[in-house]
């Protein structure tokens, strides 16, 4: 079996390659993610960001490389992973409160535990009121929340998030961007958070990796040490705000 | 934390009703009431041109039509009254049409899901699906003579095929999107077969069993027109060797009674299949 180079890292890129028939997307890249990070990517429209994604949780196969979760490779089945895809998906078959609590099912988390998580859930992304409709009866915005509230519900060990609040009104997103940060801080868990909103990033990251257009490679990695809560307004987040500003000029 | 879910969400649900004033106007235009004039209309059509003429036209009036079918109702015919007949071409039709959906739908399914399934399966669908059912009769009779098997075999085809082919359709319409929501979960194949194929294909599904049904019943008429001691294809063939229009009306407004009722009740089944669909309308 293959197994990873070692060290404590918690995701492990090792030269991920990526074609779609001759088109190169992902160009070797490398990197690691530690235990408990939570980093967000940036990078160009149709770079692959969403491609790396879906190798990572095997929803297509990569041409070449290997993606270690915690030294073995990458598998939804042994992983606790949860996804917020970019295109809302929910299943239109099942009421919002059956749509979130669906991962839960079928992750066998125990009914009692299930309800109880669902409620949480529920209150803290604004669905209660809806929770008995339909997806088809409630607005894009909320399909997303569906999505969101899935994806937390699931107490993910790694969370990928494909610019999950991309359809969001400013208030809504920024009432969810602390949400995560609270969500990762209290659960511990790992997230990697795709946006092209670099305000966002630099709210919620502790690190930026900001990738080149296709064929893509990891283009600079930016630190942000900032105190949380985090102020828009803060000097030296404006600061690196504009230094992540200057590598997209770049594009 | 002071910060409601209210504020948050900004969404609220209402349900309202929109009231609408009656004049003549909106009466003229009242669909219901368009309904009844076009009714009175065709009855009134009909019993002129039936009254027309001295009287032994090959057409009766609604009312003595209304009056066969309650004679035909309270005599037997045959050994048994239109009732026990109804009845009799009803059954072959559930007992045909359940065993046609029973291994057509899953049949259907499997086609969608397995590729192998399909490649194997899909040419014999393919030969025989352009064949109408009607073209059977004469080939079952020979096979199962002349008892309730040829009716049933009759009504198996006329059912099985729209069964089919509407479930392997719902699966192959299914957007890929929905299997990644348990792939990445980490769900199995069988998760993905019991949440997504399954319920994804039930609208299809159940407008396959509407489909079915209606031509279970064309079937079954078919069947006892051509040779059957009972049934409402009987009473038919009974009426027109006797040269009795009632008789022949009667058992016509029966058919279109029951192949109603099936509609209907196919109608009530969709809506307990695919409940999330027929919500959008209370918004
Ligand atoms: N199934 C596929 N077949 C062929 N090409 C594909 C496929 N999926 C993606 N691509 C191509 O790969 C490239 C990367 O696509 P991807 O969706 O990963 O980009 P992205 O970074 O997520 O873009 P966006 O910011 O718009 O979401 C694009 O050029 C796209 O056309
Ligand atoms: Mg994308």
């Amino acid at each position: 079996m293959e197994q990873s180079a070692a060290s404590n890292a918690k995701i492990e890129v090792r030269n991920l390659t990526k074609k779609f028939g001759d088109l190169l997307v992902l160009d070797r890249i490398n990197f690691n993610i530690k235990k408990g990070e939570l980093v967000a990517i940036v990078g160009p429209t149709g770079c692959g960001k969403t491609t790396f994604l879906n190798c990572m949780s095997k929803l297509t196969d990569t041409t070449d490389g290997d993606i270690f979760i915690d030294g073995v490779p990458a598998d939804p089945v042994k992983h606790n992973l949860a996804f917020v895809f970019q295109e809302p998906t929910a299943l239109p078959w099942r009421t919002v409160a059956q749509n979130v609590v669906y991962g839960m099912e079928v992750k066998g988390v125990p009914e009692k535990e299930r309800a109880e998580r669902l409620e949480y859930i529920l209150n803290l992304v604004g669905l209660k009121d809806t929770a008995d409709l339909y997806p088809n009866q409630v607005s894009a915005s909320m399909m997303q929340r569906i999505a969101v509230a899935r994806a937390f519900a699931v107490n993910p060990d790694l969370l990928l998030m494909d610019e999950p609040y991309g359809q969001l009104d400013v208030k809504l997103r920024f009432y969810l961007e602390d949400e995560l940060v609270k969500l990762w801080q209290t659960l511990n868990s790992t997230v990697l958070f795709i946006t092209h909103n670099i305000e966002e990033a630099v709210y919620v990251a502790e690190r930026i990796l900001v990738l080149t257009p296709k064929p893509t490679k990891v283009r600079a990695e930016v630190i942000v040490d900032l105190p949380r809560p985090r102020n828009f307004l803060d000097p030296r987040f404006v600061e690196i705000r504009r230094q992540v500003t200057e590598l997209i000029r770049w594009w | 934390m002071s910060k409601s879910t209210h504020d948050v969400s900004n969404e609220v649900v209402v349900r309202t009703i929109v009231r609408k004033r009656l004049t003549l106007r909106s009466l003229v235009r009242e669909e219901k009431f368009l309904y009844v004039v076009s009714l009175v209309v065709f009855f009134t059509i009909w019993h002129l041109a039936a009254t027309r003429g001295n009287g032994d036209s090959a057409l009766v009036t609604p009312w003595a039509t209304l009056q066969g079918l309650y004679d035909m109702m309270s005599s037997p015919l045959g050994g048994e009254t239109l009732v026990g007949h109804t009845w009799n071409s009803l059954r072959r039709v559930l007992i045909g049409f359940s065993i046609a959906v029973c291994f057509g739908i899953p049949l259907g399914l499997l086609l969608g899901i397995s590729e192998t399934a399909s490649a194997i399966l899909r040419p014999l669908v393919d030969v025989f699906r352009p064949m109408p059912p009607l073209a059977w009769i004469s080939l079952s009779i020979l096979w199962f003579g002349i008892g309730e098997e040829p009716k049933i075999f009759i009504i198996f085809l006329a059912s099985f095929i729209p069964s089919v082919l509407n479930a392997y359709n719902g699966v192959r319409l299914i957007e890929p999107e929905l299997y990644d929501v348990v792939r990445v979960m980490g769900g199995s194949r069988w998760d993905e077969i019991k949440q997504v194929v399954v319920p994804a294909s039930m609208p299809a599904i159940s407008a396959g069993l509407q489909l079915s049904i209606t031509s279970a019943w064309m079937g079954v008429l078919a069947a006892e027109l051509v040779s059957s001691n009972s049934g409402l294809g009987y009473i038919i063939i009974l009426g027109m060797q006797n040269s009795d229009p009632q008789m022949v009306l009667g058992g016509m407004v029966m058919i279109a009674a029951v192949a109603w009722v099936l509609t209907a009740s196919m109608e009530k089944i969709d809506m307990m299949l695919c409940p999330w669909r027929r919500e959008i309308k209370g918004l």
